[in-house]
């Protein structure tokens, strides 16, 4: 009895995660097709080419030696990525509820930090030759500062990853744990449990403010415009990823999809108290949330250019302040 | 306005970017050295992309040189041609029929609103506003439409030829009422543009202030064309061009030598370049558009300065036996060099890109320079 109960949730789970996995390939494509292609007046890729086929194009391009100091560890951290996206998915999973120190928020975040991580060691352990120094002195017009420490672009990505960890990212974990105000406790199970006696926690005012401040932590932890300086164009390029290509940048980009999907399921959990199980029709809400914040999220990109610093601390500084209002008026 | 001094101590950081970037639209290096992402100093080499062009040129026959300048640029060809001719009609004394003459201004303010609305959609595309960068280029598109149909191309037109413009660039009543019609939709579009672009607080927060440039350095630093009336200086070139003579135009300056002022000029420009063209358009006179009628003879050195969308053109060449000898061609990105790297100083490394962008740069134009240093 014990066994097959084991096996059942096993079954659970996996095909849980084969569903989420299948439907968030398609999230990436629908960005580009549906949102920032209709809004910028143009026809866009196929909505299965960002997410589906490029991976599939990937795998069998030729790979390239990667120029870093650790090539082992820095092509192993797009599947580390991969991996802790998957975690997070089957913590959320009702399944996973039976192994507590899985299902709680302090696993997530755990999870989520995990994540973060990975960009900075990715900046950090990436030297491409887009800021590699001439074969010989830059004194070719009586260059300045000859003896001066040359940086890649990949480093300065790499600082900037450090300080989303230190504060960038600090909405989301506030919004994270607004829940545990009305459920007082921080195991998904008792949270989904209360939310599914008296109603979702999006539908308080503490849930409404603290779902605002979810979203844009979504964006900044997903590295979306205009909030994607790790990433931006105008500098530092491809950032953490640069020098990714064929089976590593297939990962890559399938994790980003996954990853939208995943965190619209982390809402579903926490602010609706709809975890995804293949077995119940719920799971359709939690698609129709990822959609939801996909498509949000196009739009607020489609309009934003890249923050700077400037831009950037003080509206992480007030989503901050908005978070500890939510929790505030939850703990009242 | 305070100076911007940089710093002469050694720094410890350098970025090297490029020289290939994908916030640059050419090859070009660039080597920031910054302290906490600050950049305190910029140093901009160009050089890879050198074709030789003037060399090519000499001993060519004139005509013949006078087409190969349209190669020098992609973005200003029909300024090149049009100098280069320029050059050669006053050194032999070639009179331009009136007709040619207006062709010659409708044709280069059309490049100069194609120009300066990819500055736009290129300034954008660095802020990672692709939707505003798409909107400029569906504009832009109108006008390259107008281009190759006055030309026969969108990059390449040839409309400039020794004593006027060549016959098939002659413009019928019906090409007239499509450039009238299309300017009226480029108006309306622009406006539309500029009133979104000036009401996002978020775009306006990244440009205001950022990259500025003062006037006293921008004139110490020879700063030439917008870039240099984007920081209060009322100079432009076709106020002296007898082309211009019978037009009447406003020369548009911005105060702040910010990005911001370099956007909005070129803006303001591009309403002004549909003054002019509505202008030529209703003025043309009627007549022929070339004069065949002048005999070639050796000249001494002559120079032609012509303003084109990015600044002050220089062409220089003299003829023997109607071939180009001692040709010089400076391009206005040559003076504003000096300025993207000043304007980068005290901004933000993300910025960087930017500061050099709102000088408008065509350094694959000005890879022709020899600097001769006189010891």
């Amino acid at each position: 009895m014990f066994e097959s109960t084991i096996i059942n949730s096993v079954i659970a789970v996996v095909l849980t995660v084969l569903v989420c996995f299948i439907i968030s390939t398609l999230l990436p494509g629908i960005e580009r097709k549906y949102i920032h292609a209709r809004i910028q007046q143009r026809i866009g890729p196929p909505v299965t080419s960002p997410g589906i086929m490029a991976p599939i194009k990937f795998m069998f391009k030729e790979n390239v030696e990667v120029s870093s100091p650790v090539p082992g560890l820095y092509k192993a951290l797009p599947i580390i990525c991969f991996l802790v996206v998957l975690c997070v998915l089957i913590a959320l999973t009702p399944e996973a509820y039976k192994i507590p120190a899985l299902s709680s928020l302090v696993a997530i975040v755990g999870f989520l930090k995990v994540e973060e991580i990975c960009y900075v060691l990715m900046g950090a352990l990436s030297k491409s030759v887009m800021s590699v120094r001439m074969p010989f002195p830059d004194n070719v017009k009586g260059g300045a500062h000859l003896n001066a420490t040359k940086s890649f672009v990949e480093d300065i990505s790499s600082k900037r990853s450090l300080r989303m960890i230190t504060y960038g990212s600090f909405p989301l974990y506030l919004a994270l744990f607004a829940p545990v105000t009305a459920a007082r406790s921080i195991f998904l199970s008792d949270i989904v449990s209360y939310q599914q006696i008296h109603g979702p926690f999006l539908f308080t005012i503490s849930g409404a403010i603290a779902a605002i401040v979810f979203f844009i932590g979504y964006m900044i932890i997903l590295n979306e415009y205009p909030f994607s300086i790790i990433k931006a164009k105008s500098d530092v390029i491809e950032g953490p990823y640069m020098e990714y290509a064929a089976k590593y940048r297939a990962v890559v980009v399938v994790t980003r999809g996954f990853f939208m999907f995943v965190l619209g399921a982390i809402f579903s959990v926490l602010f609706i108290g709809i975890p995804p199980t293949i077995f119940s029709w719920g799971i359709l809400v939690n698609i129709l949330v990822a959609l939801i914040f996909v498509f949000m999220m196009g739009i607020f990109s489609a309009f934003s250019p890249v923050f700077t610093n400037r831009q950037l601390l003080p509206t992480i500084l007030g989503t901050t302040l908005l978070g500890i209002l939510a929790i505030v008026v939850g703990l009242l | 306005m305070d100076e911007k001094v940089p710093r002469s101590n050694i720094i410890e950081t350098e970025i090297p970017m490029g020289t290939v970037h994908p916030a640059a639209l050419e090859p070009y290096r660039v080597r920031f050295f910054v302290e906490d992402e600050i950049v305190q100093e910029a140093e901009i080499t160009i050089g890879v992309n050198h074709r030789g062009i003037e060399r090519i040129m000499e001993g060519l026959p004139v005509e013949k040189a006078n087409a190969l300048t349209e190669k020098i640029c992609g973005i200003c060809s029909n300024s090149h041609i049009w100098n280069s001719c320029r050059t050669a009609e006053m050194g032999l004394g070639i009179e331009i029929p009136e007709r040619a003459k207006y062709i010659r201004v409708l044709m280069g303010e059309l490049e100069r609103l194609h120009s300066h609305f990819l500055y736009l959609a290129h300034g954008c595309e660095v802020l990672s506003h692709e939707t505003f960068s798409m909107r400029i280029f569906y504009m832009r598109e109108i006008v390259m439409e107008l281009l190759a149909m006055v030309g026969g191309n969108r990059v390449q037109y040839g409309c400039s030829v020794l004593g006027g413009v060549r016959p098939r660039c002659d413009l019928d009543e019906a090409k007239l009422l499509r450039i009238k019609n299309d300017m009226d939709a480029l108006e309306e579009g622009l406006t539309g543009f500029v009133e979104r672009f000036l009401a996002d607080s978020i775009l306006m927060s990244r440009i205001t202030g950022i990259g500025v440039l003062p006037q006293k350095q921008a004139i110490e630093l020879a700063v030439t064309g917008p870039t240099l009336r984007a920081t209060g200086v009322a100079r432009d070139l076709r106020t002296t061009m007898f082309e211009y003579d019978d037009f009447d135009f406003n020369v548009i300056t911005q105060p702040d030598g910010d990005v911001k002022s370099n956007l909005i000029m070129r803006a303001l420009e591009s309403f002004e370049s549909i003054k002019l063209i509505r202008q030529a358009i209703a003025n043309i006179p009627e007549g022929k558009v070339i004069n065949r009628d002048w005999e070639m003879f050796d000249t001494d050195i002559t120079e032609s300065y012509i303003e084109v969308p990015r600044g002050t053109l220089y062409h220089s060449y003299a003829l023997e036996s109607g071939r180009v000898r001692h040709c010089i061609i400076r391009t206005p990105s040559m003076a504003n060099i000096g300025a993207m790297q000043y304007a980068c100083i005290g901004d933000q490394i993300t910025d960087a890109q930017l500061c050099i962008v709102q000088c408008d740069p065509c350094f694959t134009c000005t890879d022709r320079a020899i600097e001769i240093v006189r010891r």
